[in-house]
């Protein structure tokens, strides 16, 4: 063998050990979350922990699940989190963050404090705030995460795969005259709802439906019996199991006989990961509520399409 | 007990408290590597140890143990300083309702009326502080009839303005435009030094070492008040001023501790009155000891918190009231109950 044939292995070897190697760090940015917080933070971050099951989805749905260095308690999607690493998000395990050592964490303002950015802060590691109140929103943050994690490309077409979902969905229901009037309850037993700014009416209109509760100024309101009494909503949904109906929100709330959606047998459970979460699979928990809503429409657009 | 021995007792105490406290948490991190990172941080060993193990030691859990440290000792001499002013050894800054008066004032500064990130390390103690005040004065003033504080009246005046001031929390809470804050706030009241920094120190260590300083200097004031207000008054103290000090003082450090780690309650209790037993009522050694005593206590109620349930973490006000509370009521049962001599 000759020198050249050596050359041409070593150089083969070069090659395959390059492209065996973690993506390059192209260096550092600094960027602005959406607390307003000016973080540095290094990219792309090859290391990353969220502390949230929405925030998790969101960096699997822009194809950054290899970047994950573990999964909080209650990350249940994709299946993939189950070989992860797990730490307590609530309260949050600085000892378990600071022994996997990421170098970005990622929080949303809907269930993460600010304080613990500080403390993560102390241990070195930066904290990305993530704000979700529309559905905009989350597309926005598929891309932040994906920019953030060098995925831009892969998060760009997962959004756009998404909004045409959406489209589609809205082509759908945009054939309802009268969308039905929606009280959307966190569950059968309290009155707990969203008020003010929140995905989950974009959700219900994308479904189909009017959400009740979207102008009431609280955004987590506690209801009164009497508001839902004088609302009268045709339909109220929840993230609850299939088999919750109207005799448990009777047992509830006796005096919701007379309410229409109670009265018509128009209770239903949705899924809860799916509306309860605002991340990449509130487009499929929009269409789970739309079939609710508009069962005829989609027995036609099955019919349509075969 | 020797004053000397029971100062070097206590300090031997403290310290294996503080290297029991780094050694274990949620990660588990070898003792040589504790003592290698320690080592290293103190200037003492060229060891080492990995970065993970020098953040989880050096960064989270040893600022948490100081906290910690420096939250039971300024909560044990608030309790010394409370008992003497009202005379009775039931007082305690969280049943005259501080602790609730100062979580009320902080919880209205941190839910919404300025920006939680910039401005907080000053104005929410000083939230707090107002609120604890307000509390304190007018659960001394109820309970008061010239010279003599009832013990009922007080418990009962303490009981109502923590309640009060419990309403104002959760009316702020669920009136705040920022309602996602809640099960933060909800947990911070319960009391409970997690999240620990370096930076969040200073504040509340100057305010309990000041609070120690002071009420070491007032010690022998403080001895005469025991005696009642009259003979105190006509041994030459200024009984009014010295009132008006203790409450304030009691209010000031409260209300910084309640700002830095929740209202945590029973430990200015429980301490004092393990305290006299070994040191008899005269505060030149009572109020040094408790704050010792303290220390040694919060640091292994917060080792319960986040230990007994695996990967998941307790207020540390919890564990203090579940101790607190039955040691309250035993004393409560006591007939004619009086400091103890020694």
């Amino acid at each position: 063998m000759g020198p050249r044939i050596y050359a041409g292995i070593v150089a083969l070897l070069t090659l395959l050990t390059a492209a065996c190697a973690e993506p390059q760090r192209q260096g550092a940015e600094t960027v602005t979350d959406d607390l307003g917080r000016s973080i540095g933070v290094p990219m792309p971050a090859l290391r990353v922990a969220t502390l949230a099951p929405n925030l998790t989805e969101i960096v699997y749905s822009v194809g950054a699940g290899d970047r994950l260095v573990g999964a909080g308690a209650p990350d249940n999607h994709p299946r993939a989190v189950d070989t992860l690493p797990r730490y307590s998000t609530y309260p949050v395990d600085f000892e378990a963050l600071a022994a996997l050592q990421p170098d970005l964490v990622l929080a949303t303002t809907q269930i993460n404090t600010p304080r613990t950015a500080e403390t993560l802060e102390a241990i070195g590691i930066p904290t990305y705030f993530l704000s979700f109140s529309g559905l905009d929103d989350v597309f926005d943050g598929m891309e932040t995460v994906g920019h953030l994690l060098g995925t831009a490309v892969a998060a760009r077409a997962a959004v756009d795969s998404l909004r045409e979902q959406a489209a589609e969905l809205r082509r759908i229901t945009a054939r309802v005259e009268e969308p039905p009037s929606v009280l959307f309850l966190i569950g059968p037993e309290t009155l707990y709802s969203f008020g003010g700014p929140s995905y989950i009416h974009e959700v219900i209109e994308l479904a189909g439906g009017r959400s009740i509760t979207q102008d009431l100024p609280a955004a987590a309101p506690v209801l009164s019996e009497e508001y839902v009494l004088s609302e009268g909503p045709d339909v109220i949904v929840g993230p609850w199991s299939s088999e919750t109906g109207t005799s448990d929100l009777l047992e509830n709330h006796p005096t919701w006989g007379v309410v229409p959606a109670v009265r018509d047998g128009r209770v239903y459970g949705v899924e809860a990961d799916l509306v309860a979460r605002p991340g990449p699979r509130l487009v499929a928990g929009a269409r789970a509520l739309a079939k609710h809503l508009h069962p005829a429409l989609f027995a036609a657009a099955t019919t349509d399409s075969n | 007990m020797h004053i000397v021995r029971l100062g070097s007792v206590l300090v031997v105490l403290v310290t294996i408290s503080v290297l029991v406290g780094v050694t274990f948490g949620s990660e588990h991190v070898a003792f040589e590597t504790v003592l290698a990172v320690l080592g290293r941080r103190l200037g003492l060993t060229s060891a080492d140890p990995s970065q993970a193990a020098d953040a989880i030691i050096w960064s989270l859990r040893m600022p948490r143990v100081v906290l910690a440290a420096i939250v039971g000792g300024g909560l044990a001499i608030i309790g010394v300083a409370m008992q003497t002013l009202v005379r009775n050894p039931l007082a305690e800054p969280y049943i005259l309702g501080i602790s609730g008066g100062a979580a009320a004032g902080a919880s209205l500064f941190y839910l919404g009326f300025l920006p939680p990130l910039l401005s907080r390390a000053f104005s929410m103690p000083v939230a707090a502080f107002l609120g604890g005040l307000l509390s304190i004065t007018v659960v001394y003033m109820v309970a008061r009839t010239d010279a003599t504080v009832s013990v009922a009246r007080l418990l009962l005046a303490g009981v109502a303005m923590a309640a009060m001031m419990g309403a104002i929390t959760a009316l702020v809470t669920f009136a705040s435009p920022e309602p996602d804050k809640l099960r933060a706030v909800l947990f911070w009241l319960q009391g409970s030094v997690s999240g620990a920094r370096w930076s969040s120190l200073p504040l509340p260590a100057l305010v309990a070492c000041s609070g120690l300083v002071l009420l070491i200097a007032l010690s022998r004031p403080m001895d005469a008040m025991l005696l009642g207000e009259e003979p105190a008054f006509s041994l030459g103290i200024p009984t009014e001023r010295i009132k008006h000090i203790l409450i304030g003082l009691a209010a000031l450090v409260t209300g910084t501790l309640v700002a830095t780690s929740g209202a945590i309650g029973f430990v200015g209790l429980i301490v004092p009155h393990i305290v006299r037993f070994f040191t008899g009522v005269s505060h030149r050694r009572l109020v040094p000891a408790s704050f010792l005593v303290g220390a040694v206590f919060l640091i292994w109620a917060d080792l319960a918190a986040r230990t007994i349930l695996p990967s998941q973490e307790l207020p540390v006000g919890s564990v203090t009231a579940l101790c607190g509370v039955p040691f309250f009521l035993a004393l409560l049962r006591r007939k004619h109950y009086r400091f103890q001599a020694s």
